[in-house]
């Protein structure tokens, strides 16, 4: 059907099409530039025509219901009608060979008459996405941004590989200084690493993110290659002399952290030198209560890239990961479009993030409980249960991301400044992922806090996510292809020349769930080993089955890049 | 009786409305059938496949009679060993060196490093009250005895905690 090579798709030809390719040379296409209309922001391309002119076939003067092609050879318009008649196809085998291929007058689709359906040219797309740029651009191209990029996308570099192993001496060295480990339990079958975290009082929420964590596959490597050792960045902030506080180094508790959890000790382990470090850190969230895994998780992710930003001292550009292991693993660009409605303009940002915050389905009615309506809630939940088995559509993790990519019309008390029209405008935004990062975190908004009605309320409704996610779709190129009407051009974010270094398809390896009310709740974590769940409740480490996983509650979802996720071979 | 204008007219409408349904009919299987053509859709029958898991998985754990999980906290793990409810190791505290046990850890160390809700009224009590007391006003209150941690200095700048999110009571996230 069609092949896929540097992330853009050559679709296979007819024989006319190919035909009509070799007459007419590689710009075959070209002269339809200029006769094609601009695609209005949520509108159809069609083929240039005067307001008063209505087009109509040359056979029988038809002008409604059928549809219109015109003959791209000699610009004679025909109707087809699939079951019926075909002017088109009778107008192609009169004036054999040569009129084959038409457009469609009201879609600027290619039609080839003979094999009657519709086809796909490379080089009419490129006419196609051309032509549309010309017309809505002046000073900024919408389409390839160079001078816009943002500048930490560079072309990957490609490293040769280099076969290394120990000479004698280092042969030597390693066996001297370092300590076999072992697995004091016989169980060869359990996954290395795997620890119990001890509850050190409503502690959950730091357990159930720190599990997530130390079985990210790059986090892990990070730390147990000795990228971070505690003991040399300890001495080295003494001799720094930065005080008491210069020693303050979360990223070494995080190191102690690993270190006692891959020892091969499979007693629970506590964590209690790294919350005594953190809330050294987050005075602001440092108390005895249940508090919110995603705002410890992005806690923690910020004070191990300011401290690394000190030590460093220089500023590194957003979203490049260079600055910290913390950002190299978590961060992505996300993209913004503000598109004028009126004139097509487009305005675009880039922005780093670390995870992506995905609304649940607004007014999902039945499951949300309020905390402030203590009494008389059985009734109302009945009837709400009741309402909720009517409603068929499942909450899914891809609908999320969808509505996430959608454009969206911002009202009209939010107009902006066009500055093609020079006036204030209504608008389309839509959001897409510039660059993905290598682990991406969803966050699913299940705490709402209303600040009006001072109420916060947990949404708790089941949230289908796959164990294998792609996220091509969601991607800039996606987004803008299909803003173009899914044209083959390169967009913003294909890459040419190099084949696809880190690809779009990601691997699901944890799972924070969080049960209970929003008050008196309980956070829990799934691994993935493998095919092989492991649910980690605080100290207790045990193995489920997927379909737990699948029906459980998900508030953070882990997903890695799928070739930086080994795996024994399942065949 | 409606008379051949009336007739027209609703002959007329109906012809205009299926002309513009097909139109954008036409719209939509033109664009699906470009997506299908060039293969934008690879992935359909994983992710239906998915989601077909995802509703068996939901309802199997919803029958009753499942037991692929033990809800207990009160299991052996995998590695056998039974834990009990609150953790009861023992270690030492890294603020003040007394021996705390693991499950009471959060709370003793909050109280321990003055930070928490209770311990930052406790502050602004004495602190105002020593303040009313001494003309100037010391600074450092007689609740915090452990000078090195960053909490007696960020509560010695004098001010009653005002601009932080717990002074007025409200709860936070969970």
């Amino acid at each position: 059907m069609s092949s896929k090579i540097n992330g853009q798709v050559s679709p296979h030809s007819c024989s006319h099409l190919l035909q009509f390719r070799r007459r007419n040379g590689p710009d075959s296409f070209r002269a339809l530039q200029d006769c094609l209309r601009v695609k209005p922001p949520g509108g159809r391309a069609s083929i240039r025509r005067d307001p008063a002119e209505v087009p109509c076939c040359q056979a029988c003067g038809e002008s409604g219901s059928n549809r219109l092609y015109a003959c791209v050879t000699c610009a004679a318009v025909s109707c087809h009608a699939p079951q019926l008649t075909s002017h088109a196809a009778a107008h192609a085998q009169s004036m054999s060979p040569g009129h084959e291929i038409a457009v469609d007058v009201d879609r600027a689709e290619l039609f080839c008459c003979e094999c009657r359906d519709q086809v796909y040219d490379q080089g009419f797309d490129a006419a196609f996405v051309l032509a549309q740029n010309t017309a809505t651009t002046t000073t900024g191209s919408t389409l390839m941004q160079y001078s816009a990029e943002p500048g930490n996308l560079r072309k990957r570099r490609r490293v040769d590989y280099r076969h290394w192993s120990p000479d004698s001496r280092e042969c030597v060295t390693m066996t001297n200084l370092s300590t076999p480990l072992y697995d004091s339990t016989n169980s060869s079958d359990v996954p290395w690493g795997l620890r119990g975290l001890n509850n050190l009082g409503n502690t959950c929420f730091m357990n159930s993110v720190l599990q997530a964590l130390l079985h990210t596959p790059l986090l892990r490597n990070y730390f147990l290659s000795d990228r971070h050792n505690r003991y040399h960045c300890q001495q080295k902030n003494v001799a720094n002399n930065d005080g008491k506080n210069g020693r303050l180094c979360l990223a070494c508790d995080v190191d102690a952290m690993f270190s006692a959890v891959f020892s091969g000790d499979r007693t629970p382990y506590s964590p209690a030198k790294f919350l005594y470090s953190w809330w050294q850190h987050a005075a602001n969230l440092a108390s005895y209560e249940q508090q919110d895994a995603h705002e410890f998780f992005i806690s923690m992710l910020h004070r191990i890239h300011e401290k690394e930003e000190k030590d460093q001292g220089k500023p590194h550009s957003q979203g490049s990961g260079d600055c910290c292991i913390a950002h190299r693993v978590f961060s992505g660009i996300l993209r913004s479009d503000v598109m004028c409605m009126a004139c097509g303009f487009t305005s675009t940002t880039y922005d780093p993030c670390i995870d992506f915050p995905l609304d649940l389905e607004p007014n999902r009615g039945g499951s949300a409980k309020s905390s402030s309506t203590k009494s008389h809630n059985s009734c109302n939940v009945e009837a709400e249960r009741i309402s909720l088995n009517k409603d068929c559509s499942i909450s899914t993790l891809k609908g999320c991301l969808e509505r996430f990519t959608r454009p969206e019309r911002l009202g009209s008390d939010q107009k902006f400044f066009c500055q093609k029209c020079q006036v204030r405008q209504e608008c389309l935004k839509q959001m897409s992922i510039r660059k993905l990062p290598l682990v991406s975190c969803f966050h699913i908004k299940r705490f709402e806090h209303s600040s009006i009605r001072k109420m916060s309320r947990k949404v708790d409704g089941h949230l289908q996510f796959p164990f294998s996610l792609d996220m091509a779709p969601y991607l800039s190129s996606s987004i803008l292809r299909s803003r173009f009407g899914h044209r083959i051009f390169p967009f913003d974010g294909d890459e040419q020349d190099a084949p696809n270094d880190l690809s779009s398809e990601f691997e699901l390896f944890a799972v924070v769930t969080h049960t209970g009310r929003l008050d008196a709740g309980h956070y829990v974590t799934y691994l993935r080993f493998s095919n092989q769940w492991y649910k980690c409740d605080d100290a207790w480490i045990t193995q489920v089955s997927e379909n737990i996983v699948r029906a459980a509650q998900g508030y953070m979802m882990f997903y890695v890049q799928k070739m930086l996720c080994y795996r024994a071979s399942e065949k | 009786m409606s008379g051949p204008n009336d007739d027209n007219h609703t002959e007329l409408s109906s012809y205009f409305f299926e002309d513009l349904l097909d139109s954008v009919i036409v719209d939509i299987a033109s664009e699906c059938h470009r997506i299908a053509r060039l293969g934008l859709d690879h992935n359909l029958d994983e992710e239906e496949e998915e989601l077909r898991l995802s509703e068996e998985a939901c309802a199997r754990v919803a029958d009753p009679s499942y037991n692929g999980e033990m809800n207990s906290k009160y299991v052996v793990d995998i590695f056998g060993q039974a834990h009990p409810p609150v953790a009861t190791e023992i270690f030492e505290c890294m603020n003040c060196g007394r021996s705390v046990m693991a499950g009471k850890f959060a709370p003793h160390l909050e109280k321990c490093m003055g930070k928490g809700r209770k311990a930052r009224l406790k502050m602004t009590r004495s602190s105002t009250a020593a303040q009313s007391r001494h003309s100037r006003g010391s600074p450092v209150s007689a609740y915090s005895p452990y000078s090195n941690s960053t909490s007696a200095h960020r509560l010695a700048n004098g001010s009653p905690a005002a601009g932080e999110p717990y002074s007025n009571g409200t709860s936070e996230e969970p």
